[in-house]
């Protein structure tokens, strides 16, 4: 018998998911430790043990962040970045858009290049868009490039040429020579080789960025593990959701950048709907994502660092990463974000948030400034025996901070307390919108998958803006990202532009046989699968879409048509071309046997308390039980007043935890376990699902609902 | 249900959503070349009094102006009272609210009790509709007739589809019909969205709650702008900028003319004493210059304002008829851009002068040009390239990037999808050192481009400021000026004049587009020595500027 373990460095907390063949279950949630990541996790992995032998793990999946915050923190490696004769300045000059508020800044100030204008240099060479060579390779441009890259000492390159994706050969014999001085150089062919050179390019430099980083990174974390005697395979979710080697993720670093958020969805897309929408709300962000069919949508470029605009992160507010990634909608919204009224009297919330420090003002840490949490403990929603760290939440503070709203706006506390819960409702409606309706997909009849500290809090509000009528609450929906990663499978994704290309098969041949590779697995090996898709376009079109390949033209043209109508609502024809041919290669995993985490009962002995773990302020989206309803074995149902407006205000309000839960009770209800309030408003019936999962259903008639939110996207009345 | 003024923001979002929408349709199924390589598409909603009440992120005002009057013309020719659910309308006139002959303005009404209450409104640079040039410039027209098919208001479709008739003018007058067609159908398919999500929004607040949260939001922005312009300091604040050329006499310039008067809680802009039309394209409709005027006052205000007519109300934009700001038939829109920079430089100067600490110098402008095939089938490549941001107070100015109407270097396309669709080999896109005005806070560099051919073609532009360089302010000096190019084969290079129309190149010759820099801020001597090594090894400044401008060896880094 052998265990499993999950993972998750977040920015607050550090997560850790252990499971066994016999399907016990034992979470911890650590503070992550910034300075060494390495050392949180190792206090994690020992609590989970709990003294088991750690020769039997077979394997860790991790989730991290690290590239991510390379980038968002610029603590990456120093890249050199090498390109066509002509095109040193393409990077420098950027491709950002001014949106919103930049568009009236005079002093608007582009966005800093991913590599400084100094740094990039040019080798004398052309290729075309077919691949031929209008200009050989120039071996000493190339000779001399290196010995200015050594001179700068600089350690890493990134090497992008024009139209490598048609002809990688010189972006290799580049590659070589600068190998002979440059420790680590990347090659946009063996990273991503897609149409698109600014993209490409990027997606290349921060790979070279992080690569290093990451490179040391794992190989620290597996020694460490190895001291606990842990030498089980260490795997790193992508971006995509699949589980890569520490090998290739060192190598392809940038596959990694939204390796957290991944491993959340993949935990709602084990909650048992195919269709369902992930909904995670911690202390500063929202998050969502859809899950069809019960794979999670894919997009095929994001922008790390990216302004939001309603949920969606803008092309050109970022650096553009074109490697797969979960197709995320994320707004500035979560537990910590602070109430405010802007100068003309209008209420807004967010996109400041009060972090874990000083925190809400409830929390007694300093903040004065009224925050959704404020809002909430005085909505009653939450409760005031909870407590942050080990110091119970102050209504007393919650009401002078929220008094600061509602004295200015003539209103009551609880009118201004209730209108900051419906904006934020609203403002996480827009991330759920932005994946569904922008996307030409109806989310009535989806399920609402809501875990992070605050989520379940908000679910059924933010369910009732698009007619959704089940809301789901997994249990051990505190950690989800850490159980997430033990569901992904082996998995990569390969890309190549071929314009024209007369022989797809022999492409799609090709881009198996390297993703084989990259996992170290055979193609012909039992249970590996290998799915293929391409990007087509109408002739004459920039902006392509993704569909599954058919060998047989008018099958996939027909395909096309289809995608086109859903998403645009024009029932276009005409000519049509393949730009890019995609692969992703999955392949099964040695699991344990046994049912899933979500399945299994409460671990016995050796599962601690996540509510005991605890040595920190918490963050201020999960206000962490204290006291009676802390702990499972100590229920005792109770009730207080909850504010709800269906009720006229507030009422007498049962409240429950998991354990004391009848089978099905009516709204309102309150159901508070160690990592998460749920509330269950007027309208909605809660049921106590298997496995320790709560569901929400709804009973009553939408009220008319919507707004922003409603239903069908393309609405086909075009032409 | 009525709009509780608590959360007035959530409806606020939704309206701007809603035109957000109908723009990502647009842009991403449109064939337009101008737009499938870069430029947004544009969106908006406005309700029948023909207020601006929404519009899209990436909508520039110059559309959303054209778009805000031309409504009210529609509705002359087409009562509301005569409209149907289903109907689409369209026009591009530019007496009538519109910019030019390839700019298509579309509208599709949203019904409340049988009548039109709402009209959601999308407009992109179509693919062509005839004039002297594929893809829509016509930078030698001297007159209106010159510049391509011009579309009175008309109905484009019912619930049936689009009107054969329509269609059919549309396509005869195209050089791409395809193309062009595929352009209509996005441009529709973005007003059904956003009317769908207008109809949900009247299904959930009512028809007064609607109404009372699209008032009480275009008041809410008033507030919000009269709060802002009543920190400005009252006073009246004069400029001038002048424009290099006609395009048919080379050497006379012409000059916009503006007063800044500010106080109260308003401002008002007064062009009076702009230079008369002129029978070339260098006028502006009137829709434009209200545009240019409104975006350069608001770069001096909060800019998180939202924009709808609550904006429009604080600001008063007199034109005078007849002038190059509001030009009258027939004389040409098409090159509308050059006076409407033109008229937003002098606003920046006349603001310049009224709130120092955020002064900025002049700036170098974008300059589209097309190349294209020289007979059927028609490949078109409608592009523009970027001059250098002027200095500010305190910041040297940005690189080859829009300043004007805050559009951003995403609009400029590619090499490799471009190489892919077109005969012509890039070269080089580069910046060009010693470009940006010396000054205390340096110009933006200017940037040089170079397209060879592998196909005869033709090439047309429509340049400025490339004969008076943009003046530095308090000492700086001015940008370096850019240029049209044309390479032959043996090597030399000929400088164009800054506005030609279907100049055949052959195979092999190369054109090249030069950028003009930014303006310097104060005295260059004063310029941190710190800056000007950086500058160096960014390649911003040749040893030899640094030496002659700075006064800097590189010997002494």
């Amino acid at each position: 018998m052998g265990y499993t373990i999950g993972v998750d460095v977040g920015g607050t907390f550090t997560d850790v998911v252990l499971r066994g063949t016999s399907g016990t279950i034992a979470v911890a949630k650590c503070p992550s430790t910034h300075d060494d990541p390495i050392a949180g996790m190792l206090t994690g992995v020992t609590r989970v043990l709990a003294g088991r032998d750690p020769s039997r793990v077979t394997r860790v999946v991790h989730a991290t962040t690290l590239a991510t915050n390379a980038v968002l923190e610029r603590t990456g490696a120093r890249v050199a970045f090498v390109t066509t004769r002509g095109f040193r300045a393409a990077v420098p000059l950027g491709r950002y858009a001014r949106v919103e508020e930049d568009r009236y800044d005079l002093r608007f100030t582009p966005p800093p290049p991913p590599v400084a204008p100094g740094d990039c240099f040019e080798v004398t060479e052309r290729v075309s868009a077919r691949g031929d060579v209008l200009v050989p390779l120039d071996e000493e441009s190339a000779r001399r490039a290196a010995r200015e890259i050594a001179a700068r000492g600089i350690e890493s390159a990134a090497v992008c040429l024009l139209h490598a994706y048609a002809n990688p050969a010189h972006e290799r014999r580049v590659a070589e020579i600068l190998r002979e001085s440059v420790p680590a150089v990347v090659t946009s062919s063996e990273t991503w080789p897609e149409i698109r050179e600014y993209e490409r390019a990027t997606t290349t430099i921060i790979s070279a960025y992080v690569g290093p980083l990451m490179a040391s990174y794992l190989s620290r974390l597996r020694a460490r593990l190895a001291e606990l005697g842990i030498r089980a395979p260490v795997h790193v979710m992508e971006s995509g959701g699949g589980v890569i080697s520490a090998e290739l993720a060192a190598r392809r670093a940038v596959a990694t950048i939204e390796s957290g958020p991944a491993a959340g969805v993949l935990a709602a897309a084990g909650a048992g709907f195919a269709d369902a929408i992930s909904f995670d709300m911690g202390g500063t962000t929202a998050k969502a994502c859809v899950v069809r069919g019960g794979r999670p949508e894919v997009t095929h470029e994001f922008h790390v660092g990216g302004k939001g605009s309603f949920g969606g992160r803008r092309a050109g507010t970022g650096v553009p990463i074109k490697t797969p990634a979960i197709d995320l909608a994320e707004v500035g919204a979560g537990g910590g974000s602070v109430a405010w009224q802007d100068p003309a009297g209008a209420l807004r919330v967010g996109p400041r948030s009060a972090g874990s420090f000083p925190g809400p003002a409830c929390y007694g840490l300093g903040g004065s400034e009224p925050t959704v949490t404020d809002a909430n403990l005085v909505l009653g929603y939450l409760s005031p025996a909870l407590s942050a760290g080990s110091v119970p939440l102050s209504p007393a503070l919650a009401d002078k901070a929220l008094d600061r709203l509602a004295g200015p706006l003539g209103v009551s506390r609880a009118r201004a307390a209730y209108a900051v819960h419906e904006i934020v409702s609203a403002s996480m409606a827009s991330a759920v919108h932005v994946v569904t309706v922008q996307r030409g997909i109806d989310p009535r009849g989806f399920a609402l998958v809501a875990f992070g500290g605050a989520g379940p809090m908000h679910a059924a509000r933010v369910a009732e803006r698009f007619g959704i009528a089940t809301v789901v609450v997994p249990a051990h929906c505190g950690v989800a990202s850490a159980a997430g990663l033990l569901a992904g499978e082996l998995s990569t994704d390969r890309v190549l532009t071929r314009l024209d290309e007369p022989d797809p098969e022999a492409v799609f041949a090709a881009l198996a046989g390297e993703a084989a590779g990259d996992l170290g697995v055979r193609l012909a090996a039992p249970g590996v699968r290998v799915l293929r898709s391409v990007d087509v376009r109408f002739r004459g079109q920039s902006h392509d879409l993704t569909v599954p390949w058919s060998a047989e033209r008018a099958a996939l043209e027909r395909a096309f048509f289809r995608r086109y109508a859903e998403v645009y609502g024009i029932a276009q024809r005409g000519e049509v071309e393949l730009v890019s041919y995609r692969v992703r290669l999955t392949a099964p995993l040695p699991r344990p046997s046994g049912p899933s985490p979500q399945a299994g009962p409460p671990g016995p002995a050796g599962s601690p308390a996540p509510a005991g773990s605890r040595d920190a302020p918490d963050s201020p989206g999960s206000p962490s039980p204290a006291g009676s309803h802390g702990r499972a074995g100590a229920p005792v149902p109770g009730a207080r007043p909850a504010y709800f407006p269906e009720l006229g205000g507030y009422a007498e309000v049962p409240v429950h935890t998991r354990d004391t839960l009848p089978a099905t009770a009516p709204g309102p209800v309150i159901v508070e376990d160690a990592e998460a309030t749920i509330v269950v408003p007027p309208g909605w019936t809660v049921t106590r699902a298997a496995g320790g999962a709560v569901h929400l259903v709804r009973t009553a008639a939408s009220t008319g609902s919507t707004g922003s939110t409603d239903s069908d996207a393309s609405t086909g009345s075009a032409v | 249900m009525t709009v509780d003024p608590l959360t007035a923001e959530v409806l606020r979002n939704a309206l701007v959503v809603a035109a957000e929408e109908a723009s990502i349709v647009v842009v991403r199924s449109a064939y337009s070349t101008f737009i499938v390589e870069g430029s947004d598409a544009s969106a908006a909603v406005l309700d029948a009094g023909g207020r601006l009440v929404a519009q899209s992120m990436a909508t520039t005002l110059m559309n959303s102006m054209a778009l805000r009057t031309a409504l009210p013309e529609l509705l002359k020719d087409f009562p509301p009272e005569t409209m149907r659910p289903g109907e689409v309308y369209a026009l591009n006139d530019a007496y009538r609210g519109g910019v030019h002959t390839n700019d298509l303005l579309v509208y599709r009404p949203v019904f409340v009790a049988g009548t039109p209450a709402y009209f959601t409104a999308t407009m992109i640079h179509v693919s062509d509709l005839g004039g002297l040039s594929a893809g829509g410039m016509a930078p030698l027209a001297t007159d209106i007739f010159l510049e391509g098919l011009r579309l009175p208001p008309v109905r484009l479709a019912t619930r049936d589809g689009l009107e054969p008739a329509v269609a059919a003018i549309l396509r005869a007058n195209s050089r791409t019909p395809d193309k062009v067609m595929g352009d209509v159908r996005a441009l529709v398919a973005g007003t059904a969205v956003a009317a769908a999500r207008i109809e949900s929004l009247l299904s959930r607040y009512g028809e007064h709650g609607l109404a009372q949260g699209v008032a009480d939001y275009l008041d809410h922005t008033e507030a919000r702008t009269r709060a802002a312009l009543a920190e400005l300091p009252a006073g009246r604040y004069e400029a001038a900028y002048p424009i290099d050329d006609d395009g048919v006499d080379p050497d006379r310039e012409h000059w916009v003319r503006v007063a800044v008067t500010l106080g109260g809680e308003a401002a008002a802009l007064d062009f009076a004493g702009t230079d008369p039309q002129v029978p070339a394209a260098i006028n502006a409709s009137a829709s434009q210059s209200l545009a240019a005027a409104v975006f350069a006052i608001r770069c001096f205000l909060d800019p998180a304002i939202p924009m709808n007519d609550g904006c429009l109300r604080a600001i008063d934009v007199r034109l005078p008829e007849g002038s190059l700001l509001d030009a009258r038939s027939p004389h040409p829109c098409g090159g509308r851009y050059v006076p409407i920079y033109a008229a937003m430089e002098a606003v920046f100067q006349a603001m310049s002068d009224a709130v120092p600490e955020r002064a900025i110098a002049a700036s170098g402008i974008l300059q589209p040009f097309s190349i294209a095939a020289v007979g059927a089938p028609y490949w078109i490549h409608l592009s523009y390239d970027f001059g250098g941001v002027g200095a500010r107070r305190g910041l040297d100015g940005p690189d080859a990037t829009g300043v004007h109407f805050g559009i951003g270097r995403n609009s400029v396309p590619q090499v490799e999808p471009v190489e892919s669709r077109c005969p012509l080999i890039v070269e080089s896109i580069e910046t060009i050192p010693d470009s940006g005005g010396p000054g205390r806070h340096r110009g933006g560099l200017g940037s040089r481009t170079v397209y060879r051919f592998l196909a005869d073609c033709h090439v047309t532009t429509r340049g400025d400021r490339l004969r008076l360089a943009p003046p530095g302010r308090e000492g700086g000096l001015p940008g370096r000026l850019g240029g049209f190019y044309r390479r032959r084969l043996d090597g030399t290079v000929e400088r164009l004049a800054s506005k030609v129309n279907n100049v055949r190149f052959a195979a092999g010759e190369a054109f090249i587009v030069e950028t003009t820099g930014g303006s310097g801020l104060g005295p260059p001597s004063e310029r941190a020595r710190e800056a000007v090594l950086a500058d160096l090894d960014a390649g911003r400044v040749s040893p030899r500027g640094a030496a002659e401008d700075y006064g800097v060896s590189p010997a002494d880094a």
